[in-house]
């Protein structure tokens, strides 16, 4: 200003080209605003989003913090599925290049090859192996900076990776499941898949209480990957999946299993499976098949049908273990007493011209209900049966839970085929009575037996107690109130009976428990050849409980088609075995009372 | 730092403003070194303050990111030992897993007898039908595979020394040329 009013004292031609410089500095000065102004604007908002996202990716880090899928836990918490990390040791192929190394104060160069040997050493595999993954992540992408070296390693192998400081060499978490104990249990857990979708079991139907919900953190890192001392933490908590306690003893179903798989391989079976229940609560204690996949090597199992629990999913025709259910039918509804007598011939053929026949060819014989079932005789159970109408007895074993999926709600449970009583043929009508034209589940099988065995209640058939909360607290608790099926005479009576015919079963040395009161009956069925009629091919059972004069423990037996030996006998000594087994194992002591001595003729 | 200096020089101007109001009180006092003499006082009191608050920040700052690089490692020695941890608690589940159990005391000789008998103490009576074991009852080799098992090795088959240091059986302590007995005569 005073420069200004200086020179226009002086000079009147200086005045104006000093407001022409005056000008022409505004309008620069306008221009260099205006540059900054655009630049500015361009920055703040137009380029904003691009900016800001390259800016936090440039010094923050994003990690997802992994939530624990919930364990699977048998009932005295022993996990028999559990979460585990490992580790994926990666690479990028592109920048695999030789890299010194400091040994003994000394730098030495490795070689590629020097280096993949030396990882190969770690994770188990070839140098060569290693260098091809290399190069053929190189084929495809002359700029591959990412490849797998080894997929879900341990933590030792991890380490031993981590110590080779190879600078071309990472890691990622990657959580896995793991199964401590292996097949026990196995068909019951389930697997899941290599990108941990449950694939069947438990793990399946239990998957709402087991799952869990990642989190993810953000924090900023400075260049030495050190997080910068109060930069800003954004992110969401991961959520633990809750923890399934299932009623299974895994103990006792390795046993179990065990056993089975050594009977079932001496015999020659296609399959078989044991159900070992709770009498007084209807809990599973142990549901073993043969063959059980073993769910840390689900590969290994080739047969898919063989990786889950046919004990639920496959129903067959039950034989003559079903009679135990005819009988009590008869003397609940009070149209027979143990006294009654009929006269059981070799061949019945009933008025409404269905064909009866006993297994082995014999003379009329006056035989009581407790002589029909020590002899398991069709004929003689046909003229038990028919003393009900085919309504009643339908209504008996809707009550006893047949025809529909116990329950467990085990993923894809088999209810078994029970057509409405006015759908029976003539031969239906007569099959029925002793368990053919109908198919349960063995898991439906020992729930009959559990209902004889527990004063006639029967208890819902339970495989788990709940879902365990972070907090301690059970949740998802099924309903565990008992239905009364049979008055407590009746079924005590049915009870006796079936302890007679552990007594005087021709396979009674086979199944034998010597000091305990044991009930029980064989059933031997002829299979389905899966065109409508009967194969060769029989499945042999064998049900019951004890002890027999205080029921606490129920055991089923079933084999298919055990070729080297088509009887009971074969599942016999698998029930005495396993029987032996839980009776020690829970001490049911003895009581030392007499059994009772029914008359089985007349 | 102009911050400060402003003030300085406001109390200077202000001492030069209110000085003509009393000069004739102070004509002794008003010597030119006792006017110049707090300036560099205050000035130096000012610059030393502010080296002190940024020595202090600095050494604050140091202190903070050393917090960070001992957080940063003892996070990574945490989660070191807690890979340790679980390598080591799942090798626990693994060993006592019913297949490695079985085997090892099947391999220590051991026989299971499924024959429940029990002993009433009140009477003393025998209840059950006392039988002996009739050896290996569910076969030595298992039926229940365990993949996690492969390549593990019983107890019974590692050598000596290494099976006295796995299962940590500590011998009897020894007692150097015996007890030393008193001797009376």
């Amino acid at each position: 200003m005073s420069v200004r009013s200086s020179s226009a004292r002086t000079n009147p031609t200086n005045t104006r080209s000093s407001r022409r410089r005056t000008f022409f500095t505004i309008v620069v000065l306008f221009v260099i605003i205006a540059v900054f102004v655009v630049r500015l604007v361009d920055i703040q908002v137009v380029q904003a989003d691009s900016l800001t996202k390259d800016s936090v990716g440039n010094r923050s880090v994003g990690q997802v913090i992994y939530g624990s899928r919930g364990e699977i836990v048998d009932g005295n918490g022993v996990v028999l599925a559990g979460t585990v990390m490992r580790y994926n040791i990666t690479m990028s192929p592109v920048n695999a290049t030789p890299f010194k190394r400091t040994v003994d104060g000394k730098k030495v160069e490795l070689s590629v090859a020097d280096a993949a040997a030396e990882i190969g050493a770690a994770t188990g595999q070839t140098g060569d192996a290693i260098l091809l993954t290399i190069s053929t992540a190189l084929e495809a992408n002359s700029k591959a900076n990412f490849a797998y070296i080894a997929q879900k390693v341990d933590v030792d192998v991890l380490r031993a990776v981590q110590e080779l400081h190879i600078p071309w060499t990472y890691s990622e978490n990657s959580p896995s499941r793991v199964y401590p104990n292996g097949a026990v249990a196995g068909n019951l857990l389930g697997f899941l898949s290599g990108e941990g979708v449950p694939q069947a079991g438990l793990e399946s139907g239990q998957d709402a209480c087991l799952a869990s919900t990642d989190g993810s953190e953000t924090y900023e890192k400075g260049a030495d990957g050190v997080r910068i001392p109060g930069s800003s933490v954004t992110g969401t908590e991961a959520v633990d999946g809750g923890d399934v306690v299932t009623t299974i003893d895994s103990d006792l179903q390795w046993f179990v299993q065990q056993t089975l798989a050594a009977r079932a391989q001496e015999t020659g079976a296609a399959w078989a499976n044991a159900v070992v229940q709770d009498a007084k609560t209807g809990k599973l204690l142990a549901v073993a098949d043969y063959p059980s996949v073993d769910p840390n090597n689900v590969g290994g199992t080739e047969n898919p049908d063989d990786r889950g629990s046919r004990a639920f999913t496959q129903s067959f025709e039950p034989g003559s273990t079903f009679k135990a259910l005819t009988a009590a039918s008869v003397l609940d509804a009070g149209v027979a007493t143990l006294d009654t007598g009929v006269v059981a011939p070799y061949r019945y053929l009933p008025s409404n011209g269905a064909n009866i026949n006993d297994s082995h060819s014999h003379p009329d014989q006056n035989m009581t209900l407790t002589g029909v079932l020590i002899d398991s005789s069709n004929t003689g159970m046909s003229k038990f049966g028919e003393m009900l109408t085919d309504q009643q007895r339908y209504d008996y074993m809707k009550a006893f839970g047949l025809g529909t999926a116990t329950e467990t709600g085990f993923p894809r449970e088999d209810g078994g085929i029970l057509h409405p009583a006015d759908e029976w043929d003539n031969q239906t009508s007569y099959a029925t009575m002793f368990g053919q034209g109908l198919t349960t589940t063995a898991l439906q099988i020992a729930s009959i037996y559990q209902t004889i065995a527990n004063d006639g209640v029967r208890m819902p058939v339970q495989l788990v107690e709940g879902c365990r909360q972070a907090d301690g607290t059970l949740t998802d608790v099924p309903d565990t109130t008992g239905t009364r099926v049979l008055s407590e005479s009746a079924a005590n009576d049915t009870s006796d009976v079936l302890e007679m015919v552990y007594q005087k079963s021709w396979v009674n040395a086979k199944w034998n428990i010597p000091g305990y009161r044991v009930a029980a009956k064989t059933g031997t069925a002829q299979m389905p050849d899966g065109h409508g009629g009967y194969s060769n091919g029989y499945l042999v059972s064998v049900s019951g409980f004890a002890p027999a004069d205080d029921p606490q423990y129920v055991v089923s037996v079933s084999i298919a088609d055990p070729v080297k030996l088509n009887t009971s006998a074969a599942p016999a000594p698998v029930f005495q075995e396993i029987m032996s087994q839980v009776l020690k194992k829970y001490r049911a002591v003895p009581s030392g009372a007499s059994a009772p001595d029914l008359p089985s003729t007349w | 730092m102009s911050d400060n200096l402003a003030r300085v020089s406001f109390a200077v101007e202000r001492e030069e403003f209110e000085a003509p109001g009393r000069r004739p009180f102070r004509i002794v006092s008003s010597s030119p070194s006792r006017r110049t003499r707090p300036r560099i006082f205050y000035a130096l009191t000012a610059v030393a303050g502010m080296a002190a608050i940024i020595v202090a920040q600095l050494l604050l700052s140091v202190g903070i990111s050393q917090g960070a690089y001992e957080i940063s490692s003892l996070q990574s020695s945490q989660s070191e030992l807690g890979r340790t941890a679980a390598g080591v608690s799942e090798d626990l589940a693994r060993v006592s897993s019913p297949q490695s159990l079985a085997a090892n005391a099947e391999g220590l000789g051991m026989v299971s007898n499924s024959n429940p008998v029990y002993l009433r103490l009140s009477d003393g009576a025998v209840l059950g039908a006392p039988a002996s074991a009739s050896g290996s009852q569910a076969g030595a080799a298992s039926l229940v595979p365990n993949a996690l098992l492969t390549g593990s090795t019983l107890l019974s088959q590692l050598p000596d020394h290494a099976a006295a240091g796995t299962v940590a059986i500590t011998s009897a302590p020894v007692v150097p040329a015996g007890l030393a007995a008193p001797t009376t005569r």
